[in-house]
């Protein structure tokens, strides 16, 4: 016996290929449990306060006052105009849907492709997507002159007989992100079923213990809801990932449909998939690299978690170089004179010269800095990447909206574009909106997947050397 | 909050018997709304003594009427009634049958039929002549003004000032009062202190009686003076216009030592000298000049003219000159000068600066085309130039043939200078003004403020209660409202000294008086009512003058001209020395939108982007780059001019192709009073103005501040993109296709994957409209611009929301500067819009003009990317718009590839332009107007609530062209080939189709309806027709090698197209040149096709 316990002992991989336990704590499983419960279940930390009441101020004060200003009054109170009849709206519209990415990617797509590392941060970044698509859906209801006619991009079936046009690629948009926003829900509160079991069983008060309860569904752990769980959540992720290309292809085809220089170009729908992704991924580092140290989740959430996102951003960050590269090597191969005007302006231009540069420069150089693992371990510089990153796409936004936009054909209808104080408004307000909710899902519901990470915990694996029943350390 | 004073029909008592009794406005408006005039026919009958009367009158009907449910037949009543009673109940509304009003077409005694659109001929009064003019009228309303299109050698071209003239009528800012002392009196307190004052000056010879009147070539008024002079011997008459068009007839008649005034033939010159001549835009008859001018245009003809301009200001003329000579106003003698000692081949004396090429071949040329010549001067020019260019026309043999001399017009009263002299010496008792202005335009010199005041009484007959009226305000000063046009009988000359009715198409808004009107009050003439005196003037029998009043003008021969050959002097030019930096030249200028001041009220005229600069509510110091850079100043800087000691704070403008060392300054802004519309406008260059157009010694010093202007093009040149197309005449005639290979590279065309709808849909319809835009005879003066505001109830949006490029004119002007390529720079491209005013490529441009409407592409960008079906194409070819289906995503303007989408970013119908001022909007939840709360009046009266007081309202809604929808906020709207004519005549010829079937319209018929923008083309540009109709004109211009479409490389199928520009310069003058734009498009044209040119 002890020859054999000896031989399994020689299986135990080479130090170099070795692969770290994902949560290296060697906590027990009660632990676990106290430890990513105690933000739910604890006192709330200032830090909470002083992030949700500015937020909640945005949310509650600046965004409905900007948009009951807009719909009272018009969209003139934006700056948009001709030429440049899309400006901001559509901007944070598409901005937001981008940051919608990075959360269903990384919990649906990193599922079905069994990266286990995915379940310290899937929850906090499905709640992320699930908001910013809240963000991102309101924008198109509002940029519509005639809001109170919204609903007309509905196939509704009235008695006037009349059908949204389903050759406009606004119409596929009107599909595309409503489904995402239902799949994408449904994906999250599923995961979070579980959780919320655990949550209302260790509830103390009768209102928590209702609540979660009511949002558990019922939920025993039994093998078989487990087992009809599992099928559901890999049916969903299934879906979801279709979803994650689906939704910013379109957003990428409203602007390809069209036969505006800088806008028509079939690269679209991949280049905006990539953008989305990579602007995703920026913002879940936003989100979670101050959320670690405040929540002390550094053992869950360890730097090598970090540093698979930046790794992945990183590889984004090329992706997003090489459509750059190709999209002005098309714009001159086509030999297109109007092409060659809006790129050529796109850096050197007459007013907006800026965004380009910061577009390539933030989008395309400065991720390219994650190559240094010093830099991937570096936890304030890599906020300041992701930031940067997050402004960086939203300028790309920018360079390809209204840059296109405001120099287009005919050199008379040429003007530039300037925001006015709603625009900045309201993007400030659906900012808030996001943080508030963000917040309130931070303080009210555990923001790591308990349950999935239990089950990489070495002692969750039996059949892993250092897990099972061996127990003990190598 | 101005109230209406009296709307009710002021000659009650001369209307036959049995009219019903009128319902008391003052009473009825007191209790019902306390707004006293006309809302709606309800409103006008809901009196218990039209009810009485209507039961005596109808009595099985008036049951009817009682009920509420029956509105159809209380329609049918209604018009019975107002057919039978005439005018009594129409109290500001028609007054057909009244007066001998004949319509132009239909005659109203067979019954008049609601909601059909009727048409009276009448004419607007200019200084020097007048547009005969077509007005349509809606249930009395005028809505819509048009050229007479036949009145001999017209063609239903109007310009800008006639098409906006319409919106005046509706000034709710207009004198709506009659005052003394500045307080309101009543109209028969008015009208005694007339007879008093007749009764006064016929006692004692009108002794101390002084008259300041505008020009008018009104044969009633001439005659009304010499009454007055009859009766008022000592009485004294004084002109005085700050626009002073006078003096081409003056220097006729010195020239000729006749009273003779000339007409310009500029269709029968080959060869054309305009010496500092706006003939195509700031000089009066403009629309005349243009309609010649482009009749010699015409490259498929052969026969095309060729220009040259002498001008400091880049003026229409210039832009549409073959050769420019950009040279100072106070040069243009001079270099007259030295082309009429050429033409003589006499060694001549060629100021400094001046090409001598330019001038020897230029004389030689004009030498060479004798007999086919026209020397113009221009209307700001010294006399010495009109009378040099007189010599040269006669030496030229141009007297007879392109200039006919006319018997003089009008009996040109004593200067404003006099009578300024006069009120100095104490010798006006009682100062009479006639229209006009004088306070704000007259002569800085004169102090008119308080020489006016000398006299012991003003009486003044204006149109608005302007700086005049504020400055006349004394217990003897009396104030009486001028009827606009549109009201007022009348007669006027015609510039070609036709005669022409003005005859009024509703009664006076306001109960304005006319000029005759009060003229004949004033001489104590029992005959006062205008329509009389026009009458008693005409003569001649009552058949003819229904003939008169029909055709809109007197038919049979025009005036004989005066003299058919003569020779005239030559004068000596002087000297004047060349402007400088220190030295600087000012030009004052005629306004192309606000006149001399008189449609600074006018939201039309003052969203209109001026022709040349595309600057919208504002005027500035036009300056050329190298002034500009040597006296350190750019656009939008605040600089100060001093003149004589006399100094104006205004902008600056770095305009392209302007002479160096010359200002150019506007007239007709800076307005004090002048309504809500133009108060504070732009600023007032009469301040340094001294009855001189062109003046030196100037100085200019940088103010330090920025002003920020509101134009509708930022963006000037035309980065070598065909849009527009241009060719030299050899080189069209060598090359008649050029215009077609100067397309970008197509993609190549393959069977496309799905097939356009619009081809199969095309086998139901009857018709397929098209347009083309010739741009060879255009000359961008916008008067199409306006035509199509008037038409289409486009809205003002205000000098903000312009500035935030939401003007909403379904159709602009592309104005674009062109330039040697060899000035220009490769770095040009990517230099700041702001900064192309350095460049040096910007002193010697040519410019380009091109009207851009909705192309109704076939196969339209706008069309499949709107999600709710909101725009769409008919059969017809035409590309649609549903505003009530429209959401306003705007998805269609970001596709349009022509940008002639206009998105209603606001309520702009709704609003008052002071609530455009941003930033910030307010809210109609908030808002009140009339002290009332937004919310709640929209609550009550969901259709004319709104941001705007209620006076302002009913004015505004009349003004409204019934058949076009009025668009709601969030609402995209855009060019729709006037539809609604479309329509019209679609229904109309079912209607009188029949049972023979024969619905499709055709233009050998007469049938096929004209755009608004075509109808008011002077130039004859536009044609719009169906182009399924092989003889249609618009497929005979379409077949045209020059035809092309803009952007076609797009693959659009655009069915509006373009007829390229043909230039005529001279090969042997030094600026000879293929057009820029041309040379730009190759130099460019790495990516596009090189043109194939037959000379090169």
């Amino acid at each position: 016996m002890a020859d054999t316990a000896t031989q399994l002992e020689s299986l135990v991989p080479p130090k170099e290929l070795r692969r770290g336990p994902l949560v290296p704590a060697h906590r027990s499983l009660g632990w676990l449990t106290d430890h990513l419960t105690a933000m739910p279940e604890g006192k709330t930390p200032r830090w909470w306060w002083v992030l949700f009441i500015p937020a909640a101020f945005c949310a509650a004060v600046v965004l409905p006052t900007m948009l009951i200003y807009l719909i009272s009054t018009g969209v003139g109170v934006w700056g948009n105009k001709q030429p440049v009849a899309w400006g901001w709206d559509i901007i944070n519209f598409v901005w937001w849907v981008g940051v919608a990415h990075a959360g269903t990617l990384i919990s649906a797509m990193l599922f079905l492709t069994r990266q286990h590392w995915r379940t310290a941060i899937g929850r906090a970044a499905e709640a992320m997507t699930v908001f910013a698509v809240m963000c991102a859906g309101l924008y198109p209801a509002i940029h519509v002159g005639r809001v109170w006619f919204a609903w007309w991009l509905f196939p509704i079936p009235l008695t006037t007989g009349m059908w949204p046009q389903f050759r406009s690629p606004l119409m596929w948009d009107v599909f595309a992100v409503n489904t995402y926003l239902i799949v994408s829900s449904l994906f999250w509160y599923m995961g979070l079923i579980p959780d919320l079991a655990l949550m209302r069983d260790r509830a103390k008060t009768r209102v928590r213990k209702f609540l979660y309860g009511l949002f558990a569904l019922g939920w025993t752990g039994s093998a078989r809801q487990w087992h009809n769980y599992e099928k559901a959540y890999l049916v969903l992720s299934g879906l979801a990932t279709l979803l994650v290309f689906t939704v910013s292809s379109i957003v990428g085809m409203d602007f390809a449909t069209s036969q505006l220089a800088g806008w028509h170009e079939t690269i679209f729908p991949f280049y905006f998939v990539a953008g989305a992704v990579f602007c995703g991924f920026g913002m879940v580092l936003v989100l979670l690299i101050p959320l670690r140290k405040w929540c002390h989740l550094e053992e869950i959430i360890t730097l090598r978690h970090i540093d698979r996102i930046c790794k992945m951003t990183l590889m984004m960050s090329c992706i997003m170089a090489y459509i750059y590269g190709i999209e002005y090597f098309v714009a001159w191969y086509s030999g297109s004179p109007y092409d060659a005007w809006v790129f050529g302006h796109r850096l050197f231009g007459h007013y907006y010269w800026f965004g380009g540069w910061i577009m390539l420069l933030v989008n395309g150089l400065l991720p390219q800095l994650f190559w240094i693992k010093k830099v991937r371990q570096n936890l304030v510089l890599i906020f300041v990447i992701a930031v940067l990153i997050n402004i960086g796409m939203w300028f790309e936004r920018f360079t390809i909206i209204v840059g296109s936009l405001y120099q287009d054909f005919l050199p008379a209808s040429w003007h530039p574009f300037y925001p006015t104080w709603v625009d900045v408004g309201t993007y400030v307000g659906t900012l808030g909106v996001f943080f508030t909710m963000y917040l309130l899902f931070v303080r009210f519901l555990p923001i790591i997947a308990i349950s999935e990470v239990k089950a990489i915990t070495p002692q969750a694996d039996p059949h892993h050397p250092l897990g099972g029943a061996k127990g003990g350390r190598p | 909050m101005k109230k209406t004073e009296n709307i009710l029909l002021r000659n009650r008592e001369e209307s036959s018997a049995g009219v019903p009794p009128a319902p008391n406005r003052q009473d009825a408006c007191a209790t019902l709304t306390g707004r006293r005039y006309w809302r709606s026919l309800d409103e006008l009958s809901d009196t218990p003594e039209f009810k009485d009367w209507l039961h005596r009158e109808f009595p099985q009907g008036a049951g009817e009427f009682d009920d509420p449910v029956s509105r159809r037949h209380f329609v049918k009543i209604m018009s019975a009634s107002f057919a039978l009673a005439g005018l009594g109940l129409m109290a500001t509304g028609c007054r057909r049958p009244e007066e001998e009003l004949v319509p132009f077409s239909k005659a109203p005694e067979n019954g008049y039929n609601y909601g059909t659109p009727q048409y009276f001929a009448t004419a607007m009064p200019t200084r020097t002549g007048a547009i005969p003019l077509v007005v349509k009228s809606y249930d009395g309303r005028p809505i819509k003004i048009e050229g007479n299109a036949q009145f001999p050698g017209g063609n239903g071209g109007t310009d800008r000032y006639a098409q906006a003239s319409i919106l005046n009528l509706y000034d709710p800012d207009r004198a709506q009062r009659f005052t003394s002392g500045g307080k309101t009196v009543s109209r028969d307190a008015a009208f005694k202190f007339l007879d008093d004052l007749s009764k006064k000056f016929a006692a004692n010879q009108g002794e101390g009686l002084a008259f300041l009147v505008e020009s008018s070539t009104s044969p009633s008024r001439a005659r009304l003076q010499t009454i007055i002079a009859q009766k008022f011997p000592n009485s004294q008459w004084f002109t005085y216009d700050a626009i002073d068009s006078g003096i081409h007839q003056r220097a006729a008649t010195q020239a000729f030592g006749q009273s003779v005034r000339p007409i310009y033939h500029f269709d029968k010159a080959k060869v054309m000298l305009s010496l500092d001549c706006d003939f195509i835009g700031g000089e009066d008859d403009a629309h005349n000049h243009i309609a010649r001018f482009a009749k010699g245009r015409k490259p498929e003809n052969g026969g095309m003219s060729r220009l040259y301009a002498v001008e400091s200001l880049f003026t229409l003329t210039g832009t549409s000159a073959d050769h420019r000579l950009r040279a100072p106003a106070s040069q243009v003698g001079e270099i007259a000068a030295a082309i009429a000692t050429q033409i003589l081949n006499r060694p001549a004396t060629i100021p400094a600066g001046v090409d001598p090429k330019w001038i020897s071949e230029c004389a030689r040329d004009l030498a060479a085309h004798r007999g086919n010549v026209l020397v113009v001067a221009g209307q700001r020019q010294p006399i010495e130039v009109h009378l040099l260019a007189r010599a040269m026309n006669s030496a030229l043999g141009a007297i007879g043939n392109a200039v006919t001399l006319l018997p003089a017009l009008g009996r040109a009263g004593d200067s404003i200078d006099e009578l300024s002299g006069q009120l100095n010496d104490g010798k006006v008792e009682t100062l009479v003004l006639l229209g006009g202005n004088p306070v704000y335009n007259a002569p800085a010199a004169l102090d008119w403020v308080a020489t006016q005041q000398k006299a012991n009484s003003v009486v003044r007959l204006g149109y608005y209660e302007d700086e005049t009226f504020e400055t006349a305000k004394r217990p003897d000063d009396w104030h009486f409202p001028l009827a606009h046009y549109l009201e007022s009988w009348g007669d006027a000359t015609a510039g070609d000294g036709t005669l022409v009715p003005i005859q009024p198409l509703i009664q006076p808004l306001f109960g304005g008086l006319t000029e005759l009107e009060f003229l004949a009050r004033m001489a104590g003439e029992s005959q006062t009512s205008p329509h009389n005196i026009a009458r008693q003037t005409f003569g001649r029998s009552e058949e003819a003058w229904k003939r008169f009043l029909f055709n809109g003008f007197l038919a049979g021969p025009a005036a004989k001209p005066a003299i058919v050959s003569a020779t005239a002097l030559a004068p000596g030019i002087n000297t004047i020395s060349a402007p400088s930096a220190s030295n600087l030249e000012i030009i004052f200028f005629r306004d192309a939108k606000m006149d001399d001041g008189r449609y600074a009220n006018n939201g039309w005229m003052q969203e209109l982007p001026d022709p040349v600069t595309k600057m919208t509510w504002d005027n500035a110091v036009l300056v050329s780059r190298k002034t500009a850079r040597e006296l350190g100043v750019q656009s939008g800087d605040m600089v100060e001019i001093a003149l004589n000691d006399r100094k104006v704070t205004g902008p600056v403008w770095v305009q392209p192709g302007m002479a160096d060392y010359s200002l150019g300054l506007a007239l007709g802004y800076g307005r004090e009073r002048a309504g809500r519309v133009g108060r504070g406008v732009g600023f007032n260059a009469y301040k340094i103005f001294t009855g001189k157009y062109i003046e030196t010694g100037a100085t200019l010093r940088k103010m330090g501040g920025t002003y920020s202007f509101a134009c509708t093009q930022d963006h000037w040149s035309m980065e070598g993109r065909p849009a527009v197309r241009e060719a030299n005449l050899n080189e069209f005639q060598k090359n008649p296709e050029f215009a077609r290979e100067m397309h970008e590279k197509e993609p190549p065309v393959v069977a496309p994957l799905y097939p356009n709808p619009l081809d199969e849909a095309k086998k139901t319809a009857l018709q397929q409209w098209g347009l083309v835009v010739d741009l060879t005879s255009c000359v961008g003066c916008a008067t199409c611009i306006v035509a199509c505001q008037s038409e289409n109830n486009i809205p003002i949006v205000g000098k903000d929301q312009v500035r935030r490029g939401r003007e909403m004119q379904w159709m602009r002007i592309d104005r674009y500067y062109t330039a040697d390529p060899a000035k220009e720079t490769m770095a040009d491209p990517y230099l700041k819009d702001s900064e192309q005013q350095f460049e040096q490529w910007i002193d010697d441009v040519q410019a380009v003009n091109q009207p851009m409407m909705c192309q109704m592409c076939e196969a339209a960008p706008c069309e499949n990317v709107c999600p709710v079906s909101a725009t769409m194409h008919d059969q017809e070819g035409l590309n649609v718009m549903v505003y009530n289906r429209c959401i306003g995503t705007r998805y269609c303007s970001n596709n349009c590839p022509y940008k002639v989408r206009r998105f209603n970013y606001l309520d702009f119908n709704k609003r008052p332009l002071a609530d455009l001022k941003g930033p910030f909007y307010p809210t109609p939840l908030l808002h009140q107007t009339d002290g009332k709360w937004d919310l709640l009046s929209w609550w009550q009266h969901p259709n004319t609530s709104g941001m705007r007081e209620a006076d302002e309202w009913d004015l505004l809604k009349m003004a409204k062209n019934p058949d076009v929808t009025v668009r709601q906020r969030g609402v995209m709207e855009k060019c729709t080939y006037c539809i609604q004519r479309i329509q019209q005549a679609e229904i109309a010829q079912k209607v009188k189709a029949g049972p023979s079937g024969n619905v499709r319209l055709k233009e050998a018929e007469g049938t096929i309806p004209k755009t608004a923008c075509q109808q008011a083309c002077p130039a004859q540009a536009i044609v719009f027709g169906d182009i399924s109709d092989p003889d249609s004109s618009v497929t005979q211009w379409k077949k045209y090698d020059r035809n092309y479409a803009v952007l076609g490389d797009l693959l659009t199928k655009p069915r509006t197209t373009y007829l390229a520009r043909i230039r005529n310069p001279n090969p042997a003058m030094p600026d000879y040149h293929a057009p820029y734009s041309s040379e730009e498009y190759e130099k460019r044209g790495g990516e596009f096709h090189a043109v194939e040119k037959g000379n090169s």
